[in-house]
């Protein structure tokens, strides 16, 4: 594909050469392999920045795979797509014209061209493909880098009318006129502007950074995880610069979980007041679906345990000091505490009879084994006891009333 | 000191109270009756030399292959279900309450009906015990009878016929279904279960024209939103899609609001009825939007229900499944691994080519893991397989670990599912792992594994054999044959074969191939008993040879003679390489008359080679006079019958 790729530039770049007017020229092819090096700068106008050269490269390779995926974009993703594409087809075309300001119009003019044969001739292009690699003799990278830059290095100044003519032709073709006029004019001067040696190293960079798009052909289980990561997402290849590409996918893997809404319900609508005289069978069901489908064996003997529990079939274990506690449980402690509002006037309010029944109840406060109803009954006891022998008592002179 | 002390500690509850302002008193918590079990039991691991805990009472019961657990398992089931059974048909029997406190459960459950007379309570108890045709029965007479049923007791009995399709319900406490499946785990479980649940839903009665609960319905003077959502429900439950449809229709002309269920039914209805992708999806729409102006909340089955119909959108599916996500977080919905399980089939179709989706299965994995799901919605418990076969599709090792790991938080193992769908799951992880990782990782899992959760099938052990030979740790062959044959997998022909082929194939270290010797021997015996006396495999000429050049390469000379002899009575016919091999054995101890038998072996099966090993022995033995004139003998027959 790398190869097939620079035999393209090659093939531009020879031709352009043939031509003589190289100060007409240069520019422009320059700006074809930025285009097709690093569509990078196209990014203001196209939404997915990388999308353009997929299309180019693979389309050299393996057209037929690319021609699915184009199919499947949008319309606005196309036509922003094809503008930078310049097919090797197509320069074959304009071979025989001789200036380079026409080779330059045609070639921009033959991208109109190519919007429609990215759709519709693709894949009659296919077996001219066989034929390609033996028309040009390959040149080293280097040297043709070398004498890239050396071209690039003549150039100086404003741009020429010619070319911005040129521009304004290409732009023509294109949906938002204006706007890619002066994009592409801008793109131009930019060029100008950058110097020499800066290119040089660019072209350089680029070419470094470039990583080789390859479709997966439905063959992507073979790839093993730790290889090298061929983009097979459709972008052809990712601008993987050491922590950009890690903050894209940081990027791209938050992206469908906060994905935007339907907005279909008002988020405060909090009806749901349901009317309900307990659950239903369908409830019933429900829940005893969700029991079938999962696993409720227990895993261990407290698991188990926890089972029965829950039936019923076990007694249920202590998880604190009032386990079994289910008649006192809504018994306040103080009336177990404080039994003086027992000892009401059927005792004698002083005398060793109260100094008795006072250490009874001291005692029957300590007394945890007793319920209130217990107790109450067994302070009764007394009460009975001493009334029965109250004249024992009175006789002893031990009841005082 | 002590007065002091107490000053000091005044001052500085005076400093801090200054600080602190006021004091929060704790509120206090209440525990609920398992908590201490359950910490208990958050302190037991699982023990990977131990078999299910359900076969522990009994160590003769321990299963050690696959169709014993499902034997095992399936007959404890079964026990329970007859006795239960038992109780509850002779319900006379069991009127001894020993139990004290009353235990409810342990005693036999009332399943005649008491009340004789005809009564609304007599409805409501034939409603409970949920017999659909007695109830529909008193409710005639209570209406000839002219009695009024009150609406509530009305919309139960609806919702009674509706859930049964107006059949009586089946016998409970049936034993599982699914069980019947064979161990093949490598098919699609999902299409599997659909295909089981369709045909069942063929055997259940469709929806029938004018049957008891339209009837029913029909004689309502005011239906309210709880007839129709039974009516509704029970139409879609049962096929009836578009009568759904049409009864919602009346249900709106009625100046009422459906409830959620309602839509629920409808949304799982909606793809049913329209047959363009699109036009489904716009049917959603326009359910959920009436959901809206009807403001009813949606809950998480809404969102299960549309995901669920979203997976028969194809392409529509793909680009509104995340959209309904965040528009059912937006109303503080949190997605079960329902949900994700359905994302993950809206984007990965069984079968179909995964370009560019893997991250799909990475997006969902970094919302799930490190979470802890309870039970919602009853394909909670698919998500695990789904996301293994995707894993296992995608050859993504990474996030099957991240699946399983996220299988060990919490209570996730409950939706794991059944022992079945628990089978597919360590299958399909396990023969990732076998193509992914290393020999020394996957043995890891595998003790790990097998056989205290999973019982691996012949193709599984298959995918370790190779894994075995990849690493070039054939070394451990007779470990994996002692497995192999506990895993009952020692009478399958294919696997047996493999073993031995991959045993002859090297030489190894003396010990190595000691141990191979007494491995291959016992293979031999298994071809010999087979399995309950009944020989299941049948020698063939690779198997036989293999065995002998095992034997012979840990100079088990006479074993290896023993099997040589198998290969006439069987009817095989040994290749020539491996009779020059034991030639070249016997030579080493010198037998001659081993040596001669050999050659008249090799003569006896009409071998194109005989001459040669003739030649070989005249050469390289040293023949007695009588030895010499046999051979010659020998060559002479052979050329003859050449």
């Amino acid at each position: 594909m790398y190869r097939r790729l620079l035999i393209n530039i090659n093939q531009v770049r020879n031709r352009l050469i043939h031509t003589h007017n190289t100060r007409l020229t240069l520019p422009s092819t320059k700006c074809k392999e930025r285009e097709s090096f690093a569509p990078v700068t196209w990014a203001p106008c196209t939404a997915r920045p990388l999308g353009t050269s997929s299309i180019s490269f693979s389309e050299n390779k393996e057209s037929s795979t690319s021609l699915s995926e184009d199919k499947g974009k949008t319309p606005e993703e196309t036509e922003l797509e094809t503008e930078p594409v310049v097919k090797p087809e197509d320069r074959k075309q304009v071979e025989t014209t001789k200036s380079g300001k026409e080779s330059l119009l045609e070639l921009l003019g033959a991208m109109k061209v190519e919007v429609t044969t990215v759709r519709k001739i693709r894949p009659s292009k296919t077996p001219r493909m066989s034929e390609r690699p033996d028309q040009e003799p390959m040149e080293s990278t280097h040297s043709m880098f070398q004498r890239a830059a050396a071209e690039g290095s003549q150039q100086h100044g404003t741009l020429n009318p010619a070319l911005v003519a040129a521009v304004s032709a290409a732009a023509s073709t294109l949906p938002n006129r204006h706007q890619a006029e002066s994009e592409l004019l801008k793109q131009l001067r930019k060029h100008e502007a950058i110097p020499d040696t800066q290119r040089r190293a660019d072209i350089g960079h680029i070419i470094s950074d470039m990583k080789v798009g390859k479709r997966p052909n439905g063959r992507s289980n073979v790839r093993p995880t730790s290889q090298i990561r061929f983009d097979d997402d459709g972008k052809g290849y990712t601008q993987d610069r050491g922590i950009t590409s890690e903050l894209d996918g940081v990027r791209r893997r938050k992206s469908p979980f906060t994905s935007k809404r339907l907005n279909l319900f008002a988020a405060a609508a909090e009806q749901d007041a349901l009317s309900d005289l307990g659950p239903t069978l369908w409830d019933i069901d429900l829940v005893n679906q969700i029991v079938q489908a999962t696993n409720q064996m227990p895993r261990n003997g407290f698991e188990e345990m926890i089972q029965w529990t829950k039936e019923g079939r076990l007694w249920q274990y202590p998880i604190n000091n009032e386990a079994g506690l289910e008649e006192e449980a809504s018994v306040p402690f103080h009336e177990h505490v404080f039994l003086e509002k027992h000892l009401d006037e059927s005792f004698p309010q002083q005398g060793p009879v109260r100094h008795f029944m006072e250490l009874v109840i001291t005692g029957l406060a300590k007394n945890h084994h007793l319920t209130v109803q217990q107790k109450k009954e067994h302070i009764d006891w007394f009460r009975d006891y001493f009334r029965q022998k109250e004249d024992v008592l009175k006789e002893a002179e031990a009841y005082l009333n | 000191m002590a007065s002091s002390c107490s000053q000091a500690l005044r001052h500085h509850v005076c400093k801090s109270s200054r600080i602190l302002q006021e004091i929060v008193i704790p509120k206090k918590k209440t525990w609920s009756k398992e908590a201490v079990l359950q910490a208990l039991a958050s302190t037991v691991n699982r023990d990977p030399t131990a078999s299910d805990y359900r076969f522990q009472d009994d160590p003769y019961l321990t299963p050690k292959t696959s169709s014993e657990f499902k034997l095992f398992s399936l007959s404890q089931e079964s026990g329970r279900n007859a006795a239960k059974y038992f109780i509850s048909t002779y319900p006379k029997y069991f009127q001894k309450d020993y139990a004290q406190p009353h235990i409810p459960c342990l005693m036999p459950e009332t399943l005649e009906a008491q009340i004789e007379e005809v009564s609304e309570a007599a409805l409501i108890e034939r409603i409970q015990m949920r017999k659909v045709k007695a109830a529909v029965d008193l409710y005639d007479q209570l209406q000839q009878a002219g009695t009024p049923v009150s609406l509530d007791v009305t919309n139960q009995l609806l919702d009674l016929i509706c859930f049964y399709g107006d059949c009586d319900p089946a016998q409970e406490n049936v034993p599982e279904q699914r069980n019947e499946e064979t161990e093949d785990v490598q098919d699609e479980p999902q299409t599997k279960k659909g295909r089981a649940s369709k045909a069942s839903d063929k055997l259940k009665a469709a929806w029938k024209e004018n049957n008891n609960a339209e009837r029913i319905f029909a004689l309502l003077s005011e239906p309210n939103t709880h007839s129709y959502s039974a009516l509704i429900r029970g139409m879609v439950k049962y096929g009836a899609y578009s009568k759904a449809f049409s009864t919602y229709t009346d249900l709106l002309n009625n100046q009422l609001k459906a409830d959620v269920s309602t839509f629920n039914a409808l949304i799982t209805a909606a793809p049913e009825v329209k047959e363009k992708y699109n036009e489904k999806w716009e049917l959603i729409v326009d359910l959920l939007k009436q959901m809206a102006e009807q403001k009813v909340k949606p809950n998480l089955l809404t969102l299960n229900a549309v995901l669920k119909a979203l997976r028969r959108c194809g392409t529509v599916g793909k680009s509104q499944a995340f959209p309904v996500i965040s528009e059912m977080r937006a109303l503080s919905i949190d997605p079960s691994l329902a949900s994700y399980n359905h994302l993950l089939s809206i984007f990965y179709k069984p079968g179909a080519p995964f370009q560019g989706q893997t991250d799909i299965l990475q997006e969902v994995m970094n919302e799930v893991s490190g979470k802890s799901f309870t039970p919602q919605d009853p394909d909670d418990a698919q998500f695990f397989i789904t996301a293994v076969r995707i894993c296992l599709d995608t050859k993504d090792i990474e996030q099957a670990y991240r699946v399983h790991e996220l299988l060990g938080v919490g209570e996730n193992w409950r939706l794991l599912g059944n022992d079945f769908q628990q089978n597919i799951y360590h299958a399909r992880f396990f023969s990732l792992l076998c193509m992914m990782e290393n020999i020394d990782v996957v043995l890891k899992w595998y003790r790990d594994l097998v056989p205290s959760v999973y019982y691996p099938s012949s193709n599984v052990m298959r995918d370790l054999l190779q894994v075995l030979d990849t690493d070039n740790r054939l070394d451990l062959i007779p470990q994996i044959w002692k497995d192999l044959k506990q895993l009952g997998h020692g009478n399958r022909q294919t696997l047996v074969e493999e073993l031995l082929t991959l045993m002859a194939r090297e030489k190894q270290n003396q010990e190595v191939q000691e141990t191979f010797a007494e491995c291959a021997l016992d293979i031999k015996k298994m071809y010999d008993t087979g399995d309950r006396g009944k020989v299941m495999m049948s020698w063939t000429a690779g198997s036989l040879s293999d065995l002998v050049s095992v034997l012979l390469a840990a100079q088990r000379r006479q074993d290896a003679w023993e099997i040589l002899k198998l290969f006439k009575t069987h009817n095989r016919v040994p290749s020539e390489e491996l009779l020059d091999k034991f030639l070249t054995c016997i030579k080493e101890s010198g037998d001659v008359n081993q040596a001669l038998e050999l050659v008249q072996i090799s003569a006896g099966f009409c071998l194109p080679g005989t001459p040669k090993l003739i030649q070989r022995v005249q050469q390289e033995f040293l023949l007695s006079e009588q030895q010499k004139s046999m051979l010659s003998d020998l060559e002479i027959q052979t050329f003859n019958s050449d």
